[in-house]
């Protein structure tokens, strides 16, 4: 590469980040994109592509008129904030940004005239097409489970609303001594570390209101992202003996040692190897029944099996498994032409679901769309995710990425990505700190 | 200026070298993945976290740069600064320097 061609690739960065005021590549006949899902998504890619060029008109199309959002409602349970903190309004996308909000539901695609019909009756024209559909829970897919006795009985709340209350109160109504389960998923699922957060969340709480209560995960799998380090933090509050196999690197000395307990600890984690999968939930007696015995419980929480939300299969856009293959590059569709799929529902390898993942694509999609369209090339993407997690309310660790594309996949490229193992108690509590901040900027980088 | 040079010289002799096939980046591209955090271009009041727009691109260099050795702690940066090259870096630090402040 010569010298001169290399400066002005590191130039290109400063030349391109004038945001609000950049210049147009669309002076007449602006184009027009269409967003299916006001999620984080679908929000970020609307806010990006009105940075990256105010000139493109941009419609979004969600069902909700406020947003609820699902990173951190797990902390409505333990009641360090209520329902009404989750909302998120659409109104800066709308005023700020001149993003037109359309309150309907996309029920199908016509992938040849470039149009989305919506349950209203509407069909809104694109020249290019965004979905973010995130995700849609499969009850049914657990012998006993249903969306009826999710909504009455056994919530999930995976997905935040009355699921999400209803847990809560069923926590706090829970008699002294119960036992509350947490059924976690197996396949892909959206944001890995949460139903381990939740069950720290809850034993936490336990502590305070329901100290003879007790936790207990039932599990499909061996393993879970940043299961280490949230292993070690349930150790250090909670007294859970380390599983042999998470011991390796465990601190045995200086300030805050790993310690063994002779006692069992009011929190216990069923793997899949000693026989944590369900197989069969009776909501009326309510018990479990799992590869290793029965269970009863006094409240059950499931995380049940999920795929690409509804709208994705309505408009085509799914595979047999019943997520959304894409570019890689352009999350562009590798069913549909100018039809982009991004969030949870898109297969994005070694990317986790969460919302900054979502986040992410949104911006790379909203660089990609814009070029697109004005038929430029595509710039190289990069994406990052990072999810701060708790084990307790002032326990911080994290998951932390860089993405960049290997080889037409996407494959994580940076060293250790989990909180260190000797990470002191000040890096700890400054994590919580964090995770508690970062509510509001992914919010903020969103929505507003 | 011979701080500019050296990491100059460091990050030409990274791309030609070890991903001599790599695509580069704008600085655009990658100093938005940080934004979630460190708000929309950098921009952030009251909070925790640090604002970058209109930080001295020395000082995005040196910060990046320390937490990707370790020698400065921190909570997940350690971990996200181990996936971006001298010139990346430098890439970013001159996106966020040029960034109003409000």
């Amino acid at each position: 590469m010569q010298r001169r061609d290399f400066l002005k690739l590191l130039g290109a960065g400063t030349l391109a980040g004038s945001g609000l005021v950049g210049r147009s590549a669309f002076a007449s006949a602006a184009p027009h994109v269409v967003i299916v899902g006001g999620g984080v998504g679908g929000a970020t890619a609307a806010k990006y592509i009105k940075l990256a060029d105010r000139n493109v008109r941009v419609t979004l199309i969600e069902r909700n008129p406020i947003y609820i959002r699902p990173y951190g409602s797990s902390e409505v349970l333990t009641g360090h904030i209520g329902m009404s903190d989750l909302e998120v309004s659409y109104d800066a996308l709308k005023n700020r940004y001149g993003i037109e909000v359309i309150i309907d539901t996309a029920v199908g695609l016509d992938p040849v005239k470039q149009e989305v019909a919506t349950a209203g009756g509407s069909r809104i024209r694109y020249d290019r097409l965004i979905v973010s559909p995130g995700i849609q829970l499969h009850y049914d897919a657990i012998e006993g489970y249903s969306k009826e006795v999710a909504e009455t009985r056994i919530p999930s709340g995976w997905i935040p609303g009355s699921q999400t209350q209803l847990l809560a109160n069923q926590l706090k109504a829970m008699p002294q001594g119960g036992t509350f389960v947490i059924v976690a998923p197996g396949g892909p699922y959206r944001c890995p570390p949460g139903p381990y957060e939740r069950a720290a969340l809850v034993t936490e709480w336990m502590g305070r209101h329901n100290p003879t209560g007790k936790v207990l995960i039932l599990d499909p799998k061996d393993g879970f992202v940043t299961d280490q380090t949230m292993i070690l933090g349930w150790n250090r509050l909670y007294g859970f003996n380390v599983p042999a196999k998470f011991r390796e690197g465990m601190p045995t000395e200086g300030e805050w040692p790993m310690r063994d307990y002779a006692e069992p600890s009011r929190l216990a984690w069923v793997p899949a190897s000693d026989g944590g999968t369900v197989r069969r939930i009776d909501p009326v007696r309510m018990e479990l029944e799992a590869d290793n015995g029965l269970h009863r419980a006094d409240v059950i929480n499931v995380v049940p099996p999920m795929t690409a939300g509804k709208v994705a299969y309505q408009m085509g856009l799914t595979d047999e498994k019943g997520w959304c293959p894409i570019d890689r590059r352009t999350h562009e569709s590798a069913i549909h032409p100018n039809v982009h799929v991004i969030g949870d529902a898109c297969i994005a390898d070694a990317m986790p679901k969460s919302g900054f993942s979502a986040n992410n694509q949104g911006k790379v999609v909203a660089r990609a769309v814009v070029d697109l369209l004005a038929g430029r090339p595509t710039e190289e993407p990069l994406w990052k995710n990072t999810c701060y997690a708790l084990a307790g309310s002032e326990y911080g660790l994290y998951v932390a990425d860089v993405f960049k594309l290997k080889d037409g996949k996407i494959a994580r490229i940076n060293g250790a990505r989990y909180l260190p193992l000797d990470a002191t108690r000040a890096q700890i509590r400054t994590g919580a700190v964090y995770q508690q901040a970062w509510m509001k900027t992914i919010t903020d980088d969103s929505f507003a | 200026m011979k701080l500019y040079a050296s990491l100059f010289a460091a990050g030409l002799a990274f791309a030609t070298s070890a991903v001599q096939a790599e695509a580069q980046r704008t600085g655009e591209m990658m100093a938005n993945t940080c934004a979630a955090c460190h708000g929309t271009q950098g921009r952030l009041e009251a909070l925790a976290l640090m604002p970058l727009a209109g930080m001295e691109q020395e000082e995005f260099i040196r910060a990046m740069t320390d937490f990707r050795s370790g020698a400065r702690p921190s909570t997940l940066m350690g971990s996200l600064a181990t996936g971006f090259s001298e010139a990346e870096i430098k890439a970013m630090a001159e996106f966020f320097a040029a960034q109003p402040l409000k």
